[in-house]
Parts: C-alpha cells; structure tokens; sequence
C-alpha cells in the first residue's frame, strides 16, 4: 500500500466509483468479417478484442481429437504497447499461458462441445489496453465472440475481479487498484444458472470475508450479464434491419 | 472466354440440384411471416423458452431439468407438425458452421489416390459450401457394393475428380472421415481426361472424352435424368 | 503469405480486365480501396493510429523510451519496429505462425523508415553517446487482405504525425556523479517529431501487361511479382525493393517505378488533411475505435 487511499472516507474509490460500481462498458460484435465471429469490448480503459473461428477440422496432429465433442483451443495475447511499460513478447510468457488455460476452461463448460464431435473451436484474445481486469475482460469478449459465430452456448460467461479493502469489498478492479496488493478475485459465472465456471483468488483473506467478496462479485457479473445482453440484444435488431424482414 | 471456362461453370451449376435444397432461414422467415404475423421473439443463450412437455426441442436448442432452454441468440421459430409435439428451435440468419454428419451426402475433390484409398477434400455438405476444408478418405472396399475385393483405385478415381459421397464414419484418432460410394448415386459426376477436356459418362464404369474419343475408367454416379442440364 | 487459389479462367479474366484499366471491383488501376485513418486509439502510447484498407487492418502504438543510442550513431536517437501477426487475422499465425512474415515486415520497415532521411533521428537525441529517445513502434496486424504494407506506412505515419507525447528532458549530474533524468514540468512541453520526409509506402503489382496500385488478395494470386517503392511527399523515392517469386524485365521495373511515385505523392496531401481536422477538433473529436 504505497500510500495511496484506495477508498476514501466518504466511500468512494480513486476513480470516483462507489465500491460496487462497474467501470462503463461498451461493446460491439461482429467487428471483423473475415473470422466466423468477432467482438470488441471497453471495460473502463482496459481494450479487449475477440476473434471466434470454428468449428474446423483439427489442425495440426488429430490424436487431440475427442470422439464426442469439440476441443476448445484459445490463444490470449497482449499488444506489446498495451501495458504502460513495454512487453517484450505478447504470448508464450507464462502469464499468457496461465491465461489461456483459465480462457479454455471457462469455455469448455460452457460451450455446448458434444455437438460438434471431432472439431476444433478456436478463440483468439488480444489486449489492446491494459488498465486491471483483463481476465474478465477477455471472458466477456470471447462470449460475445462465440455468441456472434452462432456456435451454441449453454449460458452466457460473465466475469468479474474483486478486491477486498477496509472491510468492503471493491468490484471490478482497475491496474492502479490491483497493484496496490490486497485480495484479488477473478470469478466467470453463468448468470442464469447461476453456476460458476472459474473462481480464482490470490492473497489472503479472512475465511468471514469471502462471503461477501463473492456475493459482490457475482452480483457485479449479474450487472454485467444486463449490459452483455443489452448489446447481443441490439447487434440482433440491427442486424436483422439491415437485412429486411 | 476458352472452351475451358463455360465448361467449369456448367460443372458448377450441375453438381447443385443433385443434391437436396435447403432453404434458407432469410426465405423461411419471410414464408412464416407471410403465413402467421406474428412478431418475432428474439432469444439469446440462456433463455428458458419453455418445459418439455409443451414442445419438442429443436436446433438451436437444448434441455436442462425438463426445460428447453435457448443455445444460440435469434428468432424463436415454432413448427407445428402434425399431432405431435410442435417443435422449439433458434434460427439465425447466417447459418453457423455446418459439419459433415454421418449418413449426409457431400461432395467432394480427389486430392490423391494410391493402392488402397483416395483421399478428398469435402467441400459442399448437401448443397451448402464449407468454408474450412475437411479431409476424408474413400478406402478401396467401399467404392462399390459388388466385388469389392476386384475393385482397383486407379480405375475408379484420378486426382482433380470431383465426387458425391455419403459419410459412414466420423473417424478416429488415426483417420479422417470416412466415406463410402458403393450406391449407384454416388461415384464420381466430374472428371477431366488427359487431354483436360471433360468427359462424358458413357456407362456405369466409364466416361469418354469428346475430343478425343479416348475412353476411361471410373465409378460413375447415375445421375436422375431430371437433374441433367439440358 | 496468405494464399488465395482462384481458378485458372479467374485468372484469365483478372488478367485481361487490367488490361483495360478496369478492375474486378470496379476500381482503376491506380486506385486505392476505401481507407479509414483514426489516431490516438490507445491511450497508453506517445503516438497510435489505426488504419483500415479494405478488410486490412492495422493497429500501430508508438512508444518512446530512453535508452542508449547505436555506436555507430552516438548523437542520434532510433526506431525499433515489432510487427505482431495476430491470430485474429488467420488461425495459422497462433503461436509462432506469424513470426516468419512478421519478421519478413520488420525488416523492410526497418530498412525504409530508421534512417536519417526519413525521421529526424537527430531530435531525439538527449545526450550524446549516453542517452536517446528510442521510439518502439509496435504493428499489429488484426485482419489481412492484401497490401499489408501501403496500410501499415500509412498507419506509422499517421502515428508519427500526430503530437507525439514525447517530453523534454534535462540530464542533471548531482554531487554524487550520477546522471538523473529531469523531466520539464510543463505537459506540453514536447519534443515535435519533424515528419515532413516521411516516406509512404506503395505496392505496385503486375498483372499480364500491366501493373496495378493496392492488390487484394485475389489481384496477388495472379500477379508475378510485385515492387515496393516508398516514396516522401515532395515525390523522393527513398526505397526500391522487389517481393515475390517472379521475375521482372527492367522496362515494367521503370515503369512501375514512375506510377509508385505519381500515387505515392498523391497519398500524402488527403493523409495531412484528415490529420489536420483531427488535430483541430482537439478534445472535442469523437473517437470511433471498434465502436460504431
């Protein structure tokens, strides 16, 4: 804690939110028309862009083929002039790996992968801005991305990172607030389910306080789930004028 | 424009009504809309549409504690059929990704052949192109239905054919799909001789070329007369 | 790089339409595609510009760092480029994928853009032999349809050219000998690249008989070769160099040459312009990005 009041008196953060406020988010599908869907998504400063193609036939050697069901391949990756000192490479340093572990199996629960046996579904993630949240900004993206290539999902994926500073808990944490130390939470929920398909802490934290800490996030990813919708809801409308019913 | 060019395209356009049409979700709409007016429901994943026991669950769709819950984010389109069940799906209006399923017709170019199969490349499933190329493998004992062990693979395909097949198996870990002709529809519909014109089949095993008069062996599919260009 | 098969009587008619000066979308044979330029898109950067050709996309962040200049330009600063082939443009650059064309881009960057007679490389000079300011230009490639390198010089341009939040810095030795960077207090006190001899980059492809400005990726499948002439906007040429299989006579070489230069002088004027408006509207432009 360099010195920095991460929540004043009054009760509000350093970017001026209350501690259950999310960042603004805006968000756009079908951005490119190259790949089978694409997403673009702001969450606050942090950029995060999602490209979907699939499902194809396995490249590469077919002995990772499952016989039932699809495999989810993705790949994230941060632009070298995404974070505010340089980054040498944009993938294959662990951090990324880590990433696009957690990405995959997050989508595995919950794309409907039994319907398509013997392929490969691949999601590509790039950061475009870092500012705290990539991780849910990634997931929320490649929901977007999936929902828009028409490949079947069992339930949006809405994540969301939670902190835990003088007793309350702070939802969707920006790079100045997860620097500081402290609990970090990354949750991915399904929102109607209401099933959680990652759930990721570091730092520790009081056993009393995780309650709280995950009913803020999850009630944070519900909020989220409302603007999501509102976006698939209106890419739907313009998409279907554009055509002419 | 060569001789060439007008045949490519007539090939093109010939392969097309063999194979079954299928309606587009654009012209489905309009002819639904037309018939009931009743506005469209829009759905995304996630949504329960309703229980089993009102409606039978369609594409697009997907059942969870006796409930029919949406997989993909579109139009709601009810069919009644009949006594049964009317049934739920989602259609949106650029079809997803299809892929080849067993026992679906697809057609396919020989990309190499040896001793005991020819390998494809599929390219239509039905009569809607793929985007991505999948591979498959016709082996030497499902070319024909009769004297399957006779059967020689030069004298059925060449490379640069183009194919109507059916699917009989997904693959394993080791193959591609796997591909069957042994029906009297299916066998090679294009073919080009050695000289490079294309050829005219003449019998069940074999196609002539008109420029030359040269005769070669394939497995040729019979073609419903109706379908012929004129 | 990406392959486009098209049919040998594709080819045939692609060939004789530019031949007529008409091509398959309708466009002349000096004409560019549809180009939509919008600076300051990533807000962590000293300069950033995206740039969309077509379906091509490109994203480019420029950031200055201090560093030691080369030995053997001590009073000089320098551009360092990466080019990232993102696996959002084709599934086959995941990984490692697009290292090979990445590098192939780096390199012919490298080449038209870090020398003196493009950027002024003296101004970024702090002390010399000690410090410099070293521009890291990062491309990234979000969607590929040709003509990869006329979009990403436009984009490095468009970048250079707006006000680079490159600050002033004072290196003030203090008792103890070591060097302390002092930065000037005032925000806009800034270093303004001098970017007037920023070269453009044209690719000419030739056709059959004749040779053709901003190829897709279809017009690419059937040419022999290509040329990549970079041109400044008083019309210098800075960089002549030959990409692709092929093989050209020396005729279609001056030829191409020529009609690299006319495009390329024209290229800069309408680049200044959107640039200029986007300046002027100041804090008040509305900034697109994905969005909208």
């Amino acid at each position: 804690m360099a010195g920095i009041e991460l929540l004043s008196d009054q009760g509000y953060r350093v970017d001026g939110r209350k501690p259950n406020e999310l960042r603004k988010i805006q968000a756009r599908m079908g951005v490119f028309s190259q790949a089978d869907g694409s997403a673009y998504i702001e969450q606050g400063n942090t950029k995060a862009l999602a490209v979907v193609y699939g499902p194809h036939e396995i490249r590469g050697s077919r002995s990772k083929s499952q016989h039932d069901r699809a495999i989810i391949n993705c790949q994230y990756s941060m632009a070298t002039f995404s974070t505010g000192e340089r980054k040498r490479r944009p993938h294959g340093d662990r951090k990324s790996s880590e990433m696009t572990l957690h990405l995959k199996q997050t989508f595995e629960a919950a794309i409907l992968t039994q319907l398509y046996p013997r392929s490969q579904i691949d999601i590509y993630v790039q950061i475009l801005q870092a500012d705290g949240g990539n991780y849910s900004a990634c997931v929320n993206a490649a929901t977007l991305a999936v929902v828009d290539a028409g490949i079947p999902l069992r339930d949006y994926v809405c994540a969301c990172s939670a902190g835990f500073v003088e007793d309350t808990p702070l939802v969707d944490l920006s790079h100045l607030e997860e620097s500081a130390g402290g609990t970090q939470l990354s949750l991915a929920v399904l929102p109607k389910a209401e099933h959680l398909a990652l759930i990721e802490m570091d730092s520790r934290l009081h056993q009393d306080h995780l309650e709280s800490m995950m009913d803020a996030a999850t009630q944070a990813c519900k909020d989220l789930y409302a603007v999501l919708d509102r976006v698939v809801r209106d890419h739907l409308q313009e998409v279907t004028t554009s055509i002419g019913e | 424009m060569t001789m060439t060019s007008l045949q490519e395209t007539d090939v093109l356009s010939s392969v097309q009504p063999i194979t079954v049409h299928v309606i587009t979700i654009g012209r489905l709409a309009s002819e639904a809309c037309a018939v009931n007016m009743s506005p469209w429901k829009v759905c995304v994943p996630g949504e329960r549409l309703c229980s089993t026991e009102v409606c039978k669950a369609g594409s697009g769709t997907y059942i969870r504690h006796s409930f029919i819950f949406a997989s993909l984010a579109g139009y709601v389109v009810k069919k009644n059929e009949g006594e049964e069940l009317p049934v739920i799906s989602v259609a949106r209006e650029t079809e997803a990704q299809l892929l080849p399923d067993v026992n679906a017709i697809v057609t396919c170019k020989v990309t190499s052949i040896n001793s005991r199969f020819a390998k494809v490349h599929i390219l239509y499933v039905g009569s809607t192109p793929l985007k991505n190329k999948f591979r498959g493998t016709i082996r030497k004992e499902d070319v024909r239905a009769t004297e399957k062990d006779k059967v020689e693979i030069y004298k059925c395909f060449r490379p640069g054919d183009i194919v109507l097949a059916k699917v009989i198996s997904l693959g394993d870990v080791q193959s591609n799909y796997l591909l069957t002709t042994a029906e009297n529809e299916l066998g090679v519909v294009v073919a080009h001789s050695e000289a490079g014109v294309q050829m005219v089949p003449i019998s069940w095993c074999e196609m002539q070329c008109p420029r030359t008069h040269a005769k070669e062996f394939r497995k040729v599919a019979r073609v419903q007369p109706e379908y012929l260009m004129p | 790089y990406l392959h486009v098969a098209l049919l040998f009587w594709q080819q045939v008619i692609l060939c004789h339409c530019t031949l007529d000066d008409l091509r398959v979308d309708g466009r002349s044979c000096e004409d560019y595609r549809y180009v939509e330029v919008e600076t300051d898109v990533v807000s962590n950067t000293s300069g950033s510009a995206r740039v969309k050709l077509g379906h091509t996309d490109i994203l480019v962040g420029i950031k200055a760092e201090i560093g030691r200049p080369k030995l053997d330009r001590p009073n000089k600063g320098c551009l360092e480029f990466f080019v990232d082939c993102s696996a959002n443009a084709t599934p086959e650059f995941e990984g490692r994928g697009g290292e090979e064309l990445g590098t192939e881009i780096a390199n012919a960057l490298y080449r038209v853009y870090d020398n003196e007679r493009s950027v002024d490389l003296k101004s970024l000079c702090i002390t010399p032999m000690e410090h410099c300011w070293i521009l890291y230009t990062d491309v990234l490639l979000l969607q590929c349809d040709g003509n990869l390198f006329d979009a990403i010089s436009l984009a490095i341009k468009a970048a250079l050219l707006t006000p680079s939040k490159i600050p002033k810095v004072q290196m003030m030795e203090d008792e103890e000998g070591t060097t302390e960077i002092e930065l000037s207090d005032d925000p806009f006190d800034c270093v303004r690249l001098n970017t007037e001899n920023v070269p453009c980059i044209v690719t000419l492809c030739k056709i059959g008989q004749r040779h053709v400005v901003d190829a897709t990726l279809q017009e690419k499948a059937c040419s022999v070769a290509s040329l990549l002439v970079s041109v400044t906007s008083k019309g210098t040429i800075t960089c002549v160099r030959k990409i692709g299989g092929g093989s050209l006579d020396p005729e279609s070489i001056y030829e191409m040459i020529e009609t690299g230069k006319r495009v390329g002088k024209a290229l800069h004027a309408p680049l200044q312009d959107i640039l200029n408006k986007e300046e002027s509207l100041g804090k008040s432009r509305e900034k697109v990005g994905f969005i909208g």
